[in-house]
């Protein structure tokens, strides 16, 4: 034994104060891999924060010469009235939905997991499509179909001479959003239901305690964390939400944050990129938080999972004759709203020429809207380009999660905590505002400039905006794999790249497969990202019914719609007969 | 030839010490086995050597390799030591057939395809796997997977096989013959084999030579004969076979001579550890279950004492006899009535340690 008498004093010292000595670096551990991707990405998520953070100090455009800094900007917006208001509705509209959506995704995924209701395996899917709309093609589809001058209003009207909704107003607009948005309640609350133990609730019962008892004192507070975090979820989306309060809000002036952003254009005739910057750094300030609330509590819920003992079912509840009845009638009725109703309205609206009071609409059924998509060539291209971003910027896009999940693969070094920071923060942007930052990246950096008219330029944006929910997928798949396969690997001779490469890649397939589907489904639903993005040669379908609102062009809009719906039922077929697991 | 150096291998989990400075050396053609209880280190100290962990002070030589030292500040990754791993769970590639898991280490070595497939074939045979060789590990029972597992982690000739609880997922019977013929194959072909395990059988039956660690530390090392017979802590005294603990008050000590006793017992034995002992300090006995004896007559070192049950346990009977708040287990062929006996402890067999502190 050769060892030092200051080796020993080292050892020692070490022991008695607790703290082991540092460790020798490794050599070959893919540092630099693993360093280098996570760099890349977090330019690619900070350069349009910063320019963000840039353009809201300054009182002009950061490319014009003449700007400076200065806190006119703050000052004009702080100051003015309508942002008050907005901000206002805003936050009425988030929690408004939160008391729709959280009640509702509960009982759902209660009566989805815990009872013996019928058409289960059914239900689990159909229960999800309302996520898989984009919101602006569901707002529109609400126009057509209960709108003032929507198809089933003038029906109701003809046959009672008046109808009891207003589709227009906040209530209104706060009871679609919230019932759009009773999915991602139920995905999170069901799976928490799902993990949880069943010998808990059968320890309940066997205690004496009746099953509605037992859902009460034992199953809530267990699932009250997936709640909490479905609830501040909600409230995110609610201060990020741009398709529904743009399209039912605007006609009678109920602003939000993202509209109010997106007005100010209109208001002053030119692009005020300062004072859009400060109202998107109050949202930041807003949502930023929130996602990491919702980051502790994510952690939290995963420590109750853990607790989760055998995947043993519990007795489902037996809902009865009765409930049977009343329970499917509510998913019915629910189902009709918020899928039915909309998707129904595009339908017809698509087809027809003209409605309205009177008016057979057989009478009227027509291709010509159609027509339109194929004369006009912009309208031709967003659907082309909406097809190459989603399919093959899909296929990039999971291309570029696995780089990244690889890179935070069992990476314990600093840089796998830089990159769980860097995917939080598109989460606490709006899509409208990630993809005017990149506007800017793309108009202000000069070697990305010629990229700016390409669709590169929204891909990249696109990839951002997909990045969390992305890179959780990958990660997903990617943990399911045991360390000890790779460890195996690496005990036999392979690199980490090799490992990577011949064990875990190969083990991974079929999850990527699946995740490329959910991928292109959420490139496909995108309408906010392009908005100030996309030019001529890159319209994408969503934003171009954006901006097409402005201009009233109605049937134009249903059949961009329609095609829209077409490709999400696709995307979605694929993305089951793949395999991609839904409810991850 | 001694293929393993382990010198002072110290490694951290956050604030806590899980292995203090461990040393050992193994040598091919032998089984070393590092016993311990869960907890003690043994696990990690292979992952260490491994290169899977890294400890923060150490030296490791595989073969003529310097794989860790902590003064020259060299750390090789796993798969530059040349070493082969058996895991618990096999943890055999799902997606790769028998024979591209075997294979695998030779294509990272660029064995061209020829002498891949011979020695594939020829290492599969050997451990009667040949018929197996498209299977994918799904499709193989559990016996058969560990086999494959071997297998991978012998094709390429490393010089130092490590193998981690390989026999404990497999069945009773399965085990003991798994015992065997591992240990026959590393003998034959004269590699060098660190064996992790829990059950002290097996390292008995399988090793040439025994590290029993306790809290990250060796607290014993040597051959299974010396290691069951001549334990010099009372931990290594307990934790193998089947014993009988007595606790009470040390009354002489000459040499390596003592008497320990309680109320109304006495019993004469020797010193196993001498630190912390001295007359009338509280000490502990380790009797083994089966040297002690149980007769119907008085006589030397014999105690009289009071037979509670009986109890058949297939093979053998075993007695409870106890005397005051002296209660032992003996074993015997043939059932006794309850009621006075007369249990015979060899003071030889008697092993005299300081009581646990605190």
């Amino acid at each position: 034994m050769s060892m030092n008498a200051t080796e020993i004093a080292r050892g020692l010292a070490q022991v008695e104060r607790g703290d082991p000595p540092p460790k020798i670096a490794s050599p070959i551990d893919a540092r630099w891999y693993r360093n280098i991707a996570i760099g890349l990405l977090a330019i690619a998520v900070l350069a349009p924060v910063g320019l963000i953070v840039y353009q809201s100090f300054l009182d002009g455009p950061f490319f014009s010469p003449r700007s400076s800094v200065s806190l006119e900007a703050y000052r004009y917006v702080l100051t003015d009235p309508t942002f008050w208001i907005a901000l206002r509705t805003t936050t009425i509209f988030a929690f408004g939905m939160v008391f729709v959506a959280v009640p509702l995704g509960g009982i759902l995924a209660f009566l989805l997991t815990r009872t013996d209701i019928r058409f289960k395996r059914t239900l689990e899917i159909l229960v999800l499509v309302p996520m898989f709309i984009s919101s602006i093609v569901l707002a529109f589809g609400y126009t057509v179909s209960v709108g003032p001058s929507g198809f089933l209003t003038i029906w109701f009207r003809e046959l009672f001479g008046g109808v009891p909704w207003n589709l227009y107003s906040l209530p209104g607009i706060i009871l679609i959003a919230g019932l759009s948005h009773v999915p991602h309640v139920y995905l999170y609350v069901s799976a928490a239901m799902r993990n949880l133990p069943s010998d808990l609730e059968e320890a309940a019962r066997t205690s004496g305690a009746s099953i509605w008892q037992v859902s009460r004192d034992v199953t809530l507070p267990m699932v009250l964390p997936a709640l909490i975090f479905a609830a501040a979820l909600n409230l995110l989306l609610g201060f990020e939400t741009f398709g529904i309060p743009l399209v039912l809000g605007d006609p009678n002036g109920i602003l939000v944050l993202t509209t109010y952003i997106y007005k100010l254009t209109t208001l002053f005739g030119v692009p005020t990129y300062q004072l859009m910057a400060v109202v998107a750094m109050v949202l930041i300030l807003i949502t930023l938080p929130l996602v990491f609330f919702q980051r502790r509590l994510l952690r939290n819920s995963r420590r109750y999972a853990a607790l989760g003992g055998k995947g043993a079912r519990a007795t489902p509840l037996k809902l009865g004759g009765n409930g049977q009845v009343i329970a499917l009638t509510g998913i019915a009725i629910w189902l009709l709203v918020s899928v039915a109703l909309p998707i129904g309205g595009i339908s017809v609206r698509a087809f027809v020429s003209a409605w309205g009071q009177g008016i057979d609409l057989l009478d009227y059924v027509t291709l010509a809207n159609f027509d339109r998509l194929l004369e006009v060539p912009s309208l031709s291209r967003g659907i082309v380009n909406t097809l190459l971003l989603s399919v093959v910027g899909g296929a990039a896009a999971v291309f570029i999660y696995l780089l990244v999940g690889l890179a935070g693969h069992r990476n314990h070094g600093t840089s796998n905590t830089v990159l769980d920071y860097i995917v939080l923060l598109p989460r606490a942007l709006p899509g409208l505002v990630i993809g005017l930052a990149f506007f800017w990246v793309f108009l202000f950096v000069p070697f990305l400039t010629p990229l700016r008219p390409t669709l590169v330029a929204l891909f990249i944006a696109y990839m951002v905006v997909g990045l969390s929910y992305g890179l959780r997928l990958l990660q997903g798949t990617l943990i399911q794999v045991s360390p000890e396969l790779e460890e195996a690997a690496r005990t036999s001779g392979a690199t980490i790249g090799r490992t990577w490469r011949d064990i875990v890649i190969p083990i991974v397939r079929p999850g990527l497969a699946g995740a490329w589907a959910l991928i292109m489904i959420i490139f496909l639903r995108e309408y906010a990202t392009g908005v100030y993005l996309m030019g001529a040669g890159t319209e994408v379908i969503g934003s171009l019914m954006v901006t097409l609102l402005q201009t009233g062009a109605m049937d134009t809009i249903a059949a961009l719609a329609f095609i829209s719906i077409i490709m999400t039922a696709a995307g979605l077929t694929l993305a089951l007969r793949l395999g991609a697991k839904i409810h991850d | 030839m001694t293929e393993l150096v382990v010198k002072n291998v110290q490694k951290w989990l956050g604030g806590l010490q899980i292995l203090k400075g461990a040393s050992f050396t193994a040598d091919r053609g032998s089984i070393v086995a590092l016993l311990g209880a869960s907890g003690s280190g043994k696990t990690t100290l292979l992952r260490c050597i491994a290169g899977l962990e890294q400890p923060e002070i150490g030296h490791i030589r595989i073969g003529d390799k310097v794989a860790m030292d902590s003064d020259k500040r060299i750390l090789l990754p796993p798969e530059q030591r040349n070493i082969g791993l058996v895991f618990q769970s096999y943890a055999l590639w799902p997606h790769r057939t028998v024979k591209e898991n075997v294979g695998y280490g030779l294509k990272l070595r660029g064995v061209n395809k020829a002498d891949m497939d011979r020695r594939i074939q020829h290492i599969l045979e050997r451990l009667g796997l040949g018929h197996l060789a498209d299977r994918y590990p799904s499709q193989l029972s559990g016996g058969q997977q560990q086999r494959v597992a071997i297998c991978r982690a012998l094709v390429y000739e490393p010089r130092v096989l490590l193998l981690d609880e390989p026999l404990s997922n497999l069945d009773a019977k399965l085990r003991e013959e798994a015992r065997y013929w591992i240990r026959k194959l590393i003998l034959d072909l004269e590699i060098c084999a660190i064996l992790v395990t829990h059950d002290q059988t097996e390292a008995l039956a399988a090793a040439d030579h025994i590290l029993l660690l306790q809290n990250g530390r060796i607290v014993q090392e040597g051959t299974p004969h010396e290691i069951y017979s001549n334990p010099t802590s009372f931990y290594a005294a307990d934790f193998l076979g089947a014993n009988n603990i007595a606790r009470g008050k040390l009354l002489s000590m000459d040499g390596d001579v003592a008497r320990i006793g309680g109320e109304g017992w006495e019993l004469d034995g020797v010193v196993r550890e001498r630190q912390g002992l001295s007359p009338s300090v509280d000490a502990q006995a380790v009797i083994r279950v089966e040297r002690i004896t149980i007769g119907d007559a008085p006589g030397p070192n014999r105690l009289e004492m009071q037979l509670d049950d009986s109890v058949y346990l297939g093979d053998r009977w075993e007695y409870r006899v106890r005397r005051g708040d002296f209660a032992v287990k003996a074993n015997g062929n043939r059932r006794l009535p309850g009621g006075k006996v007369y249990a015979e402890f060899p003071p030889e067999s008697v092993w005299v340690f300081p009581a646990a502190q605190g």
